[in-house]
């Protein structure tokens, strides 16, 4: 479904991303794991064009370039780790601004209903726990009715407390294509169809979650994992 | 003190307070309007764009009011003088304002920026819905400040002949032969004029609270 072919990015002098391919399947969860400055969130985040990379990205076969730029970035919700809401719009409000969306109340209400916020309607992001606001993220990003989700470390800045309720929101999003980049390793190997290991901008070794956990191939893998299990 | 010339001249005070808030505020409007243009050029990637306003605002900020009134008044010949008040006010404000401005949307956050992006919002959508609300919440004081300023400077304008306050204030000078007292009334009528707008702008502020 998503093909990223030989992906390179520079910060400056920072080569972050080293001519990294791969190739997702429609419905396929993947996560993305590695040390930090390994990379992970910048490929994330050149797949919606938040950042611009050199190489080419396939959606269903067709070149990213013979989109238009909005329907393109449309099809990918994108959820950060810093929430980032609109504060100075309500719930609702930060959910009903997808421009896609046309019967935008009843959508908006729904969404926020399927990640348990229906009583959190009308009052503003700041008065919301930090598992609350990225529940709210998630519905905003669904609004767009996108076809791929991106997670950019969901629960990064959550207190422990917190990150339950928003992987349960992430486990519950079973029909769609889902990449997600994070740090817990136990959610990753229950939730994700594929591993990605990533280490200074290269992808280093992908697998099923079990096989990765348990029998990493690379050195490198093995010394991460050991670190982080 | 001898205040009795109020009686024969109110008349006269009402219409240059008028004259003045009708001045001060159209600059206000088209400085706001010009000032947010000036801002988004100067933040544009377009790099013509960026170096016509630095250059206008370098220059602008760096040459008296007094003479930009001058320059526009006698750049064409017959000029309306309340269209050179107006016009000279506007470019002058529109500078100010924005500095302010672009300070306020780099005050933003950039996740912001992002977030709107990966909605697929575009460009207009961004600045109109996210960033503009946002930006103008942070900078509603010293914008309430700027306006008080150009209450103020609109005194200036007198010196063209257009019947603002402090034109007819003059006039009601020369008549009565008495240079003081009319000043004091001036003096108050500006005061009560920028004490209502920063009240104004206070009690905006407050409202723009709502979201914290």
């Amino acid at each position: 479904m998503i093909s990223l072919r030989n992906i390179n990015k520079y910060f400056d002098d920072l080569h972050v991303l080293k001519d990294v391919s791969l190739d997702i399947k429609h419905c396929e969860t993947v996560a993305i794991i590695g040390p930090s400055g390994s990379g992970k969130s910048t490929l994330l985040r050149c797949i919606n064009e938040l950042e611009t990379c050199s190489g080419d990205i396939y959606y269903k076969m067709k070149h990213k370039r013979d989109y238009d730029t909005y329907d393109y970035r449309s099809k990918f919700g994108m959820v950060f780790q810093q929430f980032n809401l609109f504060p100075h719009k309500t719930v609702l409000e930060n959910v009903n601004l997808a421009p896609s969306l046309h019967q935008r109340k009843t959508i908006g209400a729904n969404l926020l209903n399927q990640v348990g916020l229906t009583d959190k309607m009308d009052i503003y992001p700041k008065k919301l726990s930090g598992g609350q606001k990225q529940r709210v993220a998630i519905a905003r990003a669904l609004a767009m009715d996108p076809e791929v989700m991106l997670f950019d470390e969901p629960t990064s800045a959550l207190d422990p407390e917190m990150v339950g309720e928003v992987l349960e929101v992430i486990k519950s999003l079973n029909h769609m294509t889902r990449i997600i980049v994070t740090h817990e390793m136990g959610f990753a190997k229950e939730i994700a169809d594929r591993i990605v290991f990533m280490d200074e901008g290269k992808i280093v070794e992908i697998n099923h979650p079990r096989e990765l956990m348990a029998n990493p191939k690379h050195e490198r893998t093995k010394q991460f994992l050991s670190k982080v299990l | 003190m001898d205040f009795s010339f109020l009686d024969k001249y109110a008349g006269f005070l009402v219409t240059g307070t008028l004259n003045t808030i009708l001045l001060s505020g159209s600059t206000v409007i088209l400085g706001l309007i010009g000032g947010t243009v000036l801002s988004l050029m100067k933040l544009s990637k377009v790099k013509v764009l960026e170096k016509c306003a630095n250059v206008y605002i370098a220059f602008i900020r760096g040459t008296p009011l007094l003479v930009q009134l001058y320059l526009v008044y006698y750049s064409v010949r017959e000029m309306p003088m309340y269209l050179a008040g107006i016009l000279a006010m506007t470019i002058n404000s529109s500078a100010y304002i924005a500095e302010i401005i672009r300070a306020g949307i780099e005050a933003v956050d950039k996740g912001q920026f992002e977030a709107a992006k990966a909605l697929s919002l575009n460009q207009v959508q961004t600045y109109r819905l996210i960033i503009l609300p946002q930006a103008l919440k942070n900078i509603l004081p010293a914008l309430g400040n700027e306006f008080i300023v150009l209450i103020k400077e609109s005194a200036i304008v007198s010196v063209i002949g257009l019947h603002d306050l402090m034109y007819k204030v003059d006039t009601i000078r020369g008549l009565t032969y008495k240079p003081f007292e009319p000043l004091i009334v001036a003096a108050a009528i500006y005061f009560v004029l920028t004490y209502s707008l920063s009240k104004g702008v206070g009690h905006m502020e407050r409202r723009l609270k709502t979201s914290d």
